[in-house]
């Protein structure tokens, strides 16, 4: 499979469905693992990057997994190529931009990815739409299970998952909660969310993971501490951390339309008639009306517009989708006219 | 919105301070929001965080004596470890172990793992594993020209390939 050919099928993520979708995003999970007797990649030569990858790439295509992996060796595939893989979540921006033997295993329909030689040997990935953390733990404990058989891992008696970085350690589990929270940013109450959730050891970032602002008022919610607790009980006290975070978002929705319904209306039609008569359009602006739309939808201020369509519009006019639907290089002021016109057509009609 | 500083970049940053009093709302974009000493909670590296927890006490003289700890299998010392915030092998788990466990309880108010344990992979991917292993150190060791360690492992290489491949 080419990697184009993903621009002919929906993310996992993108579908819009599974529990609480007015507010979570998405629901991820990785596992960060490495294979025992190799140095880590902090310290591998070139060559032994490349034994490695040679060791992992025939024992996950052998290993069997509930479905169908591809394999991109990285180094193969164009920037842009790269680039769109990080846009659809399924590679971090940092093994797109490396150097050496390095890839990326995903499943057909982007709901698994596994990325080999990124901080540590194997990074297991699963994603989810809307609320589903017991799912989609189930899911990569089984994959896990499954690749451990075939690959020895380092793993110590008392300290866990060895990882390259020891706020990996132990479990190796990261859970990010992708979040829309447009009301709480329009009601100035996103300080007081990063606040509690720093306390309580949650770290937040941005649409695109470390190193990126928030953007649309999307937030990723991740847990830090990977060591002294199980799976279960990381997984328990992040569902409390969102239900938590979605009460308060939807209160302060139900709060924005007692107290200034017109101004509300008005800033989703407002942004719906941009999105759907701009001649030229960034794409951060395409993001932050974008997300005024979805609150739109979500407050029933705004109908008849399938979710997909916005969620999928949230992506597509990223740079590399961009470029990869138009088969060609764009520079950026032609970039936001295509991206006008593509938002336009997908929204004519509805 | 455009950030009302340059007046150039897109607001990411959105501020309200009291000025003589008055609120006062800000709108800038991420490098102008540097500039005014704002601190970006999102936009935080991992190893910033880790070495500001590393760098919490100032060097004593068995933090130095710390740093100059070496794993004799990866080659990194401690103090480079600091400056990286990654390991080299999972060997350093053992020889850091003092300093591992006093920067774990920082990191996750925890020093023992709590969660799963691999069933053993069976012997034939752990022999697999070892294989490659073998080969490589053997390469190593003729380099440096230590020929009976080259036997030893030799020898090793022979029983295992014909262990998987009777």
């Amino acid at each position: 499979m080419k990697v184009e050919e993903l621009l002919g099928q929906s993310g996992e993520w993108l579908k819009g469905t599974g529990n609480d979708s007015d507010v979570v995003i998405s629901s991820r999970i990785r596992l960060a693992r490495n294979l025992h007797r190799f140095p880590f990649l902090t310290v591998a030569t070139p060559a032994v990057r490349s034994e490695i990858e040679k060791f992992i790439r025939p024992r996950l295509e052998n290993t069997r997994l509930p479905r169908k992996l591809n394999y991109w060796s990285l180094p193969e595939i164009t920037l842009i190529e790269r680039t769109l893989l990080v846009e659809r979540h399924l590679i971090s921006k940092e093994h797109a931009q490396a150097e050496g033997d390095r890839g990326v295993a995903v499943a057909g329909d982007e709901a698994i990815s596994i990325m080999v030689n990124e901080e540590d040997h194997l990074r297991l990935q699963v994603i989810r739409s809307g609320l589903q953390l017991d799912e989609a733990f189930e899911e990569i404990d089984r994959m896990d299970t499954a690749l451990e058989s075939q690959l020895h891992y380092a793993f110590h008696p008392r300290f866990g998952y060895l990882t390259a970085c020891p706020t990996n350690v132990g479990t190796g589990l990261r859970i990010s909660v992708m979040m829309h929270l447009p009301a709480a940013v329009l009601s100035k109450q996103m300080d007081k969310v990063l606040q509690s959730l720093q306390r309580l050891n949650y770290t937040v970032r941005g649409f695109y993971g470390e190193g990126t602002s928030p953007l649309g008022d999307f937030y990723q919610v991740s847990n830090q501490v990977t060591l002294g607790k199980s799976e279960r009980d990381i997984i328990a006290e992040m569902k409390k951390v969102v239900s938590e975070i979605l009460k308060f978002e939807r209160s302060w929705r139900v709060k924005l339309l007692e107290d200034e319904p017109r101004k509300i209306e008005d800033r989703v039609w407002r942004a719906y008639g941009v999105l759907k008569h701009a001649r030229r359009i960034t794409s951060e602006e395409a993001t932050e009306l974008l997300s005024a739309v979805r609150l739109g939808m979500n407050m029933n201020l705004l109908t008849g517009i399938p979710p997909k369509v916005i969620n999928e519009l949230f992506l597509v006019t990223q740079p590399s989708h961009l470029q990869k639907i138009e088969r060609r290089v764009l520079e950026p002021d032609e970039r936001d006219v295509v991206r006008a016109d593509f938002i336009r057509r997908k929204l004519e009609g509805l | 919105m455009t950030c009302e500083k340059c007046k150039k970049n897109h607001a990411t940053y959105h501020l309200t301070a009291k000025e003589n009093g008055q609120m006062r709302e800000a709108h800038l974009c991420e490098e102008c929001a540097k500039q005014a000493g704002v601190t970006v909670k999102f936009n935080f590296s991992i190893p910033e965080v880790l070495g500001s927890l590393l760098d919490v006490k100032p060097p004593t003289t068995s933090g130095s004596k710390a740093n100059q700890l070496r794993c004799p299998e990866c080659g990194i010392t401690y103090a480079e470890f600091k400056t990286k915030a990654r390991l080299g092998c999972a060997n350093d788990y053992e020889v850091f172990r003092t300093e591992l466990v006093r920067l774990l309880e920082k990191i996750h108010g925890a020093t023992s793992h709590a969660g799963k344990t691999p069933q053993t992979a069976d012997s034939q991917v752990r022999k697999e594993n070892e294989l490659i292993r073998l080969k490589r150190d053997l390469e190593s060791v003729v380099k440096s020209e230590d020929f009976e360690k080259a036997a030893m492992i030799r020898d090793r290489i022979r029983s295992l390939e014909h262990e998987l491949n009777p």
